[in-house]
This record gives C-alpha cells, structure tokens and sequence, in this order.
C-alpha cells in the first residue's frame, strides 16, 4: 500500500532530497541505523567520537573506533559519559567536528556537559537512540521517553536546544550531516533523538561516494577575534571559538561577557540569555523538517515521529482505504517545536511510544483546541497498522479512540 | 601588579575575588615562575580549571586561552583538547573537590592513558566556596562546617591513586615551600605525559577558623608547615605528617595518550595505503 495507490499527496520539507538529487555517485547497501549515523558522521567532517557504550547506541561506538583512524580521526571510549561529552566538547574547542552518542541513562549523564556546551556555543552532536524506560527498562525495545529532556537538556532554564528525528536508516545518514551543518551554524550541541528499532534495523542505504566532494557540508571555521560571545544578537553563522590558537578566549560555566569572563549581573545575564534562545528562536524557518500525508483534504490527522511513524503512516493509509480522510504528520525537527504544522482546527491523533504522553502535549497546546486532540501511547513495542487504523476511524467516527489493549489514551 | 603578572596575567581579571590571606594568588605566581623560568609564552600554555575556590579565583586570570570546565571535568575536557592541539602544555589547576571527589574517576583514568597535561591540585582541604564542609583530602576527625563532631571518614591521598593509576611524575608540596613547588612544577610541565602537584595551601576563613581556630594566615601557614616536618614550633610532635616532595617520577618514560592514538591513525592509513597501492 503506497500514497500512490491510496492517491494522496507525500511532501518532506528537509534539505536531504535536494542532497541526494546532487550526490548521485555512491554505494547503495544493506545497514543498519547506527552505521548510517556514523557514516553520516564521518561524511560531515566528523573526527572525534568520545563516549560511552550502551544498547542501542553500541554499534556506532564500534564503527566509530575502525572508521576514525582511517580517516584520521580519534575514538576515545571514556570511564564514563559525562566524560564523553565533555571530551567532545573540548574536541570541538580546540576545532575538529565531534560526536557522542548514547541512550537515556547515558543521555541523563551528559547534561552536565550539554549545558556548558550550550553556554560556551560549542557546536557537536549527541546520538539519543531511546529505549524504554524509566531507567534502563528494556534494553532491547524502543522507547520515546526523552522528548522533553532533550529538549531540557541541562538545568538552569535560559536555552533554546535542537533536537532532529530520522525515521529511516536513509534518513539517519542525511539527518546526520544536517545536525552537524545546525551545530555549526547556531554554535550549539545538537540531539538526533533516535530509538532502539532506527538504530538496530537493517534498511537499503545509499552512501555517496567522495565526502570531500558534497559541497552541502558545512565546514569548520574559527572565530579569531573578539566578540567571543556576541551576547545581546541572534546572528547566525558566527565562527565557532577555537582554543589553542591564541586567541585568549575564555570558556568557563558561568554567565559570561563578550570576552568569556564570568559576570555577576542582571545585564549580562539578559544579553546571555537573549542570545542563547533568539540565535534559534529568530531562525526557526531554518530549523523546521517534516513530513505530511494527505493533510490537504484530512478530517483527522496522526502525528508520530521516529520508528513508530513508519508503522503510523501506514496506519493512516489503512485508515484512507476504510474511507477515513486520514492525514498524517512526521515531525523531523521535535525542537523548537513546529507549533505552525498544528494550526488548523481538526482532530489530531498522536502516536508515541511512552504512556505518559509527552509530544501529545506539545500538540495540545499548539492546536487551536486542545481538546480535540487525542492520545494513543504505547510502550516497547510499535503500534500496529490495525492499532492506528481503528483510533483513527474512531475518532472521525465517534469523535474517540476506541479501547485497545496496551494502548494509553489518557493523558491529563 | 609584579612583572610576571604583568607577563602573563590579564589586568582585568586581577586581583581575583580570593579572601584576604588566600594561597591560590600566591601558588599563581609560583606557577608562572615556572612558566617564565621554563621560557613558555602565553600562545604554549592552556589554562584549564573547575569549580570552586580555585575554580573560580582562577579562571580567566592567565592571559592566553582558558576555560573553566562544569565542576570535575576539566580533564575530560583536557582529553579531548589535547586531541586536537597536542602540541601546547595544559596546566590543569584544580581544587580537592575537583581531583580527589567529583571528578576522580576522569583524574584516575588520565593517568591511566598519560594524557599529556599538569595537573596542579591546589587543596585547602575542605569545600571552602560553598562555606566550609569537609572533603576527601581534609585530615580526619577535623572539624568543618559539615564535620562538627569531627571528620569520621578516613582520609584521601590524590597521589597515591594517581601513581597506582599509572601517572609518570607525581609531587607533592605546599603553600609554605615556594622554592619546591617551583622545581617541581617545572619538572611536571616537562614530562610528555601525565603530571600530578598536590599543593597543601591555607583556606583562612573556613578550614582555618572552624579547624584550627583562627583565621590569621600566617598561623595557618605555620601548621601546614609543622605538618610537612612533623614537628611543631614547640618541639611536640604534630598528629600526623605529610611527606612532601617528588614521589614518582617516571617522566617521558611512556608515550603519551595523543600521541599513541596518532601513532596508531599513521599504522592504520598506512595499511589501507598499502593495500589499495596493491
């Protein structure tokens, strides 16, 4: 059953299709989702993975630790994760691309480094490949429990963060180079929030064959003068600092001047703050990726993200043949939120894989009516075609998603 | 502001807002007496520290380039730094709560892989910032602000673990051997490897007052100095002695961290050259 068939219209607004019409020369394999990461990784200039292992982020430290040295790059598998990140963090300062990854408990560690990462605008990339929880749960099954602490991904409020989601081994490669070109670009970590069943499933895979030659990747610069920190602007595109090319930059934890020296004043921390969250807030419309089925003429409209929007989608064109006018929302970019893909006033059915509801209330709030919005949570296992089929026809239906085992519907 | 400082410091940022009488200003200027005596620039050295005392009195302080890590992790920081600009010396100036609590496990391991870098634990012996509590390096059955009855636990000796972690210099001195600590210092900056300065110093308002019973520095510095002979003024002996000196030095006898990760990246491109050349 394809969109085709069914007749309704596909669109993905992402930079990746325009990539792909451009790097036609390459590879096409069978791969798993953690090596599309790493290769993703290594194709956008990516030279130093410092980290922990876990399940299911596992593999892509193993790929990382045969792939860097052959391109001159460094794996370093560290006591702990906080340690991960932070010798990320300090790779980056002293100027090459680098990456860590991990799942939840591994991802709770790093935000002690996150947050500096955030403050000192110190661009790398975080794999969250989710399981689910609370705590180490099931190791082996997916989970989206860390919507909201990645988007809280240190303490102390006063940041806006990114947070990207493939949704196929494809998708992994491309929405990789992409976090890389937003980190450098805004100067801040940025989260591929991936899960178990992205990670470890095996997909076709076309990888391009020069990295040097795919003009898309945006290239490491340094900032070799002052202001170190433009606090008080939103401009893009500022040069990352770079330590250890005498500069006398400073880089620290605290609220800081243009120069990187700690402040304790009212001011400063306005400036700080102002830039932090309007360097991305002013330039959403960069940072926006989804992807939508049949939205044009919906009367119900699924949104799910990750590995379940594969499954969901195919629900929705399920829910089109039983003569339900589903449509269906893939969100790309979870943070900032794309509040504007919720503006019209009909039914919205979201599909996550936690039974607390966590996306759910993001779109409940940026819906014109929050109580036309429902809820079908399910925990460590996909939802099944049936599953979504049957919620959405009740809903258009009946105005509510019928009982289902294992399916969560309550959300206040 | 004296000639090193004026060398090496930034005007802006000093005087520093340490407490009357406190070591860190001091044991500053000993390290750049080694610094200067070694011939070192600005653009050669990177200053890295943490959070706390010496984190905070510090940070900024050294002219080149800086940075003060989240509390404990400036030597996980440091290794990834030091991947991507081998070729400067890191001076690491740490506190107690930074080497020998929060961030040990990073202290421990960069030992392990000789990460190329000094680190210059400066130890007051307490967490003095946050109001005086005792820490892993405070002299048991002392009291704090958290150890009113006395510390109970035993304490912690950062060099003991940093030489069985596979360090390649470790020292140990205090804020009362000026002429020490800068041999030593020089000697640690010297080694290719991972160096290791414990330096005992006075914290006045917290672990001297509520310790010792006074905050006067001079009588601070004396029961530091007691506790390195063993002896006090009066003859008697103190309860318990810190030997001071080199205990472990074993410089430039290892290779360091960066360096065997390059040497291995050189292996591993040479043998895929080799083998597309084939």
């Amino acid at each position: 059953m394809s969109t085709l068939e069914i007749g309704v219209k596909e669109t993905l607004v992402a930079p990746w299709p325009e990539w792909a019409r451009r790097a036609t020369r390459g590879r096409r394999l069978l791969e798993a989702g953690t090596y599309a990461l790493t290769e993703g990784a290594i194709a956008a200039g990516c030279r130093v993975f410092a980290g922990y292992p876990i399940t299911p982020a596992t593999d892509i430290a193993e790929y990382m630790s045969k792939r860097l040295p052959q391109v001159g790059g460094y794996y370093v598998q560290c006591e702990d994760e906080l340690a991960g990140m932070h010798a990320c963090a300090g790779a980056s300062l002293g100027g090459l691309k680098a990456m860590t990854a991990t799942s939840g408990p591994g991802f709770t560690l790093m935000h002690d480094a996150y947050g500096w990462a955030i403050t000192n605008e110190i661009p790398l990339v975080v794999v969250d490949a989710m399981r689910v929880g609370p705590i180490s749960g099931i190791t082996g099954a997916p989970g989206q429990g860390e919507f909201y602490i990645a988007r809280y991904a240190s303490h102390g409020g006063n940041f806006e963060t990114i947070v990207l989601s493939p949704s196929s081994v494809q998708e992994a490669f491309w929405l990789t180079i992409d976090a890389f070109n937003l980190a450098e670009r805004f100067r801040t970590p940025v989260t591929i929030l991936t899960d178990q069943v992205i990670s470890d499933m095996w997909e076709d895979l076309f990888v391009p064959e020069d990295y040097d030659a795919l003009d898309f990747v945006v290239p490491r610069r340094h900032n070799l003068m002052m202001p170190f920190y433009p606090v008080g602007s939103a401009d893009l595109d500022v040069p990352p600092n770079v330590i250890g090319h005498g500069t006398g930059v400073c880089v620290s934890a605290y609220t800081h001047t243009e120069e990187g020296y700690d402040i304790e004043e009212m001011e400063a921390q306005w400036a700080q703050t102002y830039r932090l969250i309007n360097k991305i807030r002013h330039h959403r419309d960069q940072l926006t990726r989804y992807e939508t089925v049949g939205v044009e003429d919906a009367e119900v409209i699924a949104v799910a993200y990750g590995a379940n929007a594969r499954t969901v989608k195919t629900g929705v064109l399920e829910a089109r043949r039983r003569g339900v006018r589903a449509g269906f929302v893939r969100l790309i970019t979870l943070w900032p939120f794309p509040d504007e893909l919720f503006a019209r006033d009909l039914p919205y059915v979201v599909c996550e894989l936690n039974y607390d509801g966590q996306l759910v209330r993001e779109v409940m709030r940026s819906a014109p009516d929050g109580r036309t919005v429902r809820f079908m949570g399910k925990s460590a296992e996909l939802h099944t075609v049936a599953e979504v089929a049957a919620g959405l026809e009740g809903v258009a239906r009946n105005g509510r998603v019928p009982e289902l085992p294992y399916i969560w519907t309550e959300v206040r | 502001m004296n000639k090193l400082a004026k060398k090496y410091l930034r005007p802006s940022q000093i005087p520093t807002k340490a407490c009357h009488g406190c070591g860190i200003g001091m044991i500053e200027n000993w390290l750049l007496q080694a610094i200067d005596e070694m011939g070192l620039k600005q653009d050669d050295v990177i200053f890295g520290t943490g959070i706390g005392c010496v984190g905070r009195q510090t940070f900024a302080t050294w002219g080149g380039d800086n940075f003060g890590a989240t509390h404990g992790r400036a030597l996980a920081v440091a290794t990834g730094l030091k991947l991507a600009q081998p070729d400067k010396k890191y001076l690491i100036v740490v506190g107690d709560g930074d080497a020998a609590s929060i961030g040990t496990s990073h202290l421990i391991h960069a030992a392990r892989r000789n990460l190329g870098v000094t680190v210059i634990c400066e130890d007051n012996m307490g967490y003095e910032s946050t109001g005086g509590q005792f820490s892993p390096t405070t002299p048991a059955g002392y009291v704090t602000n958290s150890s009113p009855y006395g510390m109970v636990e035993p304490g912690f000796d950062p060099c003991d673990v940093v030489k069985a972690a596979g360090a390649t210099f470790v020292a140990e001195t205090t804020a009362t051997q000026w002429h020490q600590t800068v041999k030593i210092v020089k000697k640690a900056l010297a080694n290719d490897g991972f160096s290791f300065v414990h330096v005992r110093f006075p914290c006045n308002e917290n672990f001297g007052a509520y310790a010792l019973g006074t905050r006067d520095t001079l009588k601070n510095l004396e029961w530091i100095y007691e506790h390195t002979q063993g002896r006090k003024a009066d003859g008697t002996e103190t309860d318990f002695t810190w030997e001071t000196g080199i205990k472990h030095d074993a410089s430039n006898s290892r290779p360091e961290f960066s360096k065997v990760l390059r040497d291995m990246n050189a292996r591993v491109r040479a043998d895929l050259a080799a083998r597309a050349g084939t």
